[in-house]
């Protein structure tokens, strides 16, 4: 058996302008990418559809060869064994998810709206993506006020999410991960936010790509931030 | 899965979890000239050709998190609920375990940590305990610890720090601009705040070479000398003494007990799925709290029907996790200076201010806490964050580069009903039950970690920010990957697993060397204590125990 460690390097890049579909139908992409749209949507900067988010989800649904770029982006791995097993089982789960969740979201459009989803105006899409996830559509963020949560997870895995929650991570995903996947056309979801992301994925393996610039600039005397090293009985003297 | 191999040699010692502590273990045996194997389920990758700054693959995807169809775990609240699937402390299983993934915080131990019981009595509803030894006993492999894995700090700078030996070798990083609001805002206050030592280099120490300056840190894999990672530092090293031998992706399901009341060795599935018997004279569990405890229960006989060396019936008990909980501050994009959050190696100034215990606080003890990155476009840190439409945009857009974070490692008192057992119903992919994880907080946890995030909350006023998000504890997550308790350390076999050398007080070639033995928590991050303990247990074990003698620490009460 193939070992993780020597996982194959297959494929190339995925090309965001492409017009190809893996999984989607020409009426799901469709339905994808104008719900992307309403997720981030466009205003006077560019939104999921420019950077291409549907691509991005149709290449990771279609299967297992665009779950985990090669470490350089040079392709994409091949996964074996009891991962690509657990990989399937997961994908054919998410697929089902999709396609039943497009089918439920065009059901009640037309029932609430007289139409498909592509085929509302924004505004009604919206109501749409309101219903289906069961919230108000999120209000603005203001300053001025604390707001306490419980809970916190570190990563967000997509294994059992519902369609809804599925789609809002995916947009996100594609409209913020490395361009190898397909998303973030031309790094502009990077762009957009102010991260000055590596050129690819490469440059962050042999050092090309370095953030110092953007810690704090200039002169610091660890004796000024920690004043107790003035009194400390530890005769080594910290260098900045 | 079939057939049985044939038997391959016996070797003098087996470690099983190749983490920070299998690998510390791996590393102390083979250069005392054990014969050793080191098992471990997962992959054995190569951090130069592996990793790289890529936040699909590394924070979403779990390319080194457990896949949680492979190896689920399951959760439930109170007694009587069904446990439900849960990817509760998914720390990386694999050849180096969660130093390939970690920020790295390594603060050192505080004497209060080893004898909380003599210090507070009997708290109600929590089993505190004493440690078998004491901060003086493990400050020696503290140090050893830090200078052979590399860890960079300030001696000196952390007022509340124990006697050390010796100071860092290498220094910290430059501040990042978040990190040098917090010393800051913590000086206006009057709070000790200084760079938390850390589990990477900054220097050429043992000819690294640190060229990773991505800020991909905090979950990603680091493909330079920069991170002290097992997998780059112990393993090589147990290597090239030619003792050591490493069987990756390999699945041991039981540990095998003989007539003679000694463990025989273990059985294990390869890559290929042939069950295979390697037998040792010594076996030594490090998969971490819950699957060492999980590998002890499955490893029944008739000797030890609810699990191995589990006379005491305190096997998977007083469970403890930590949490991390936190606040978030935003700043006004139109008025403040940027933070870049997503800059830095995940930690920065932290201080050990609220450690020791203050019972006005309204709870006893304390913990660590620390400014900490708010990391990448897709995950970065807003609680509560809208999640769609125009208002996420302009939350992304307004605040991705003017937040800060001050979080805390809470410091969660064991009781005896927080415990790991195995799950009746769900199974991982070799079809055995997983770990099924019950567990409440104590209110001292709620008490504690609603007092010091709201202490953190000051902190970030101090700083500027104007708008704060606190997180207070709900119910355990596990999201510090952190896990203890499981089978406790101690000098009452009829109170504890395992006694002050890590070793099953049942089962006399048995040893236990990770958080398992640990019996409270601490405050601070564990990784540093567990490591210096295992290689405190691997001393003896090679100088000791396979010399056939026996020793025990004697404690002045």
């Amino acid at each position: 058996m193939t070992l993780k460690a020597d996982w194959e390097v297959i494929g190339a890049p995925v090309d965001p302008d492409t017009t190809d579909r893996l999984f989607f139908t020409e009426h799901e992409w469709e339905t994808v990418e104008a719900a992307t749209a309403r997720i981030i949507p466009t205003d006077q900067d560019p939104g999921a559809r420019e950077a291409r988010v549907v691509v991005f989800i149709d290449r990771y649904l279609s299967g297992i060869d665009y779950v985990y770029a090669a470490a350089d982006g040079s392709g994409f791995l091949k996964i074996s064994g009891r991962y690509a097993d657990a990989w399937r089982a997961r994908m054919a789960d998410m697929q089902k998810t999709y396609r039943e969740g497009i089918r439920d979201l065009d059901d009640r459009s037309v029932l609430e709206k007289g139409a498909r989803f592509k085929d509302l105006s924004e505004a009604d899409q919206d109501d749409m993506l309101e219903t289906i996830s069961g919230a108000p559509k999120p209000g603005k963020v203001t300053l001025g006020t604390k707001e306490a949560v419980t809970t916190f997870l570190q990563g967000s895995f997509d294994e059992g999410l519902e369609f809804f929650p599925a789609l809002c991570l995916h947009t996100r995903q594609g409209f913020y991960c490395d361009p190898v996947y397909g998303g973030n056309k031309d790094q502009m979801g990077w762009k957009f936010i102010g991260f000055p992301g590596p050129k690819s994925l490469k440059d962050t393996m042999d050092g090309t790509y370095n953030t110092h610039e953007y810690f704090h600039e200039g002169e610091y005397d660890w004796h000024e931030l920690i004043p107790h090293l003035k009194v400390s009985t530890w005769a080594e003297s910290a260098d900045s | 899965m079939s057939v049985f191999k044939r038997k391959p040699e016996p070797v003098d010692a087996i470690i099983v979890g190749l983490g920070a502590n299998g690998g510390t273990a791996a590393k102390v045996l083979s250069e005392a000239g054990l014969k050793t194997i080191g098992f471990d389920r997962g992959p054995w990758l190569r951090a130069h050709e592996h990793y790289s700054g890529d936040e699909l693959k590394f924070v979403n995807r779990d390319y080194m998190w457990p896949d949680p169809k492979m190896f689920p775990r399951t959760i439930r609240y109170d007694e009587n609920s069904e446990a439900e699937r849960f990817p509760f402390s998914p720390t990386p299983q694999m050849v180096g375990g969660g130093t390939n993934h970690w920020a790295g915080w390594v603060p050192r131990p505080r004497e209060s940590d080893f004898m909380m019981r003599s210090l507070h009595g009997d708290i109600d509803g929590a089993s505190l305990a004493d440690w078998p030894f004491r901060y003086e006993h493990l400050e020696p492999y503290l140090t050893k610890v830090e200078w052979a894995f590399g860890v960079s700090g300030i001696a000196g700078a952390d007022k509340y720090e124990p006697y050390r030996s010796k100071g860092y070798p290498s220094p910290p990083l430059r501040p990042t601009r978040y990190g040098k609001r917090f010393y800051d805002a913590c000086n206006k206050l009057g709070i000790n705040a200084f760079p938390i030592p850390h589990a990477m280099v900054t220097n050429n120490h043992n000819g690294r070479d640190p060229f990773n300056q991505t800020s991909f840190w905090n979950q990603y894999g680091d493909p330079s000398g920069a991170r002290s990672n097992i997998l780059t530092t112990f393993i090589p090293e147990a290597l090239a003494t030619g003792n050591f031998e490493v069987r990756a992706e390999s699945f041991v399901r039981e540990v095998k007990l003989g007539k003679d009341g000694k463990a025989t060795g273990v059985i294990y599935i390869d890559p290929d799925g042939n069950e295979v018997e390697q037998e040792a004279k010594v076996v030594i569990l490090a998969l971490g709290a819950i699957e060492s405890a999980r590998l002890m229960m499955l490893s029944k006989s008739s000797q030890f029907p609810d699990g191995l060396a589990n006379g005491s019936g305190l096997l998977g008990k007083n469970a403890t996790f930590h949490e991390y909980l936190f606040a978030v501050g935003l700043f006004d994009k139109d008025i403040d200076e940027p933070l870049n959050g997503w800059t830095g190696n995940y930690i920065s100034g932290g201080s050990l201010e609220f450690y020791e215990t203050d019972e006005s606080r309204g709870h006893i003890g304390g913990c660590i806490i620390s400014a900490s990155q708010t990391c990448h476009p897709i995950n970065w840190v807003f609680p509560g964050r809208p999640s769609w439409g125009e208002a996420l945009k302009d939350a992304d857009r307004n605040y991705f580069n003017y937040a800060m974070k001050i979080g805390l490692i809470l410091h969660d008192l064991p009781v005896e009903s927080n415990r790991v057992d195995l799950d009746p119903n769900v199974k991982d992919a070799f079809g055995l039950p997983v770990a099924r994880i019950t567990h409440r907080p104590h209110s001292n946890d709620v008490a504690m970690g609603k007092w010091q995030v709201d202490k953190n909350i000051e902190i970030l006023e101090a700083a500027g920010a104007r708008k704060t998000v606190p997180v207070y504890l709900d119910k355990m997550t596990g999201n510090t990957c952190h896990q203890h308790g499981t089978a406790r350390m101690g000098t009452d076999p009829s109170k504890s697993v395992l006694n002050e050398w890590g070793q099953a007080h049942e089962v006399e070639n048995l040893f236990v060397v990770d958080g398992s033995g640990f019996p409270t928590a601490t405050g601070v991050n564990p990784t540093l204590t567990m490591m210096a303990n295992a290689w405190r247990c691997s001393e003896y074990i090679a100088e000791v125990y396979s010399k056939g003698r026996e020793e025990h620490l004697a404690l002045v009460k």
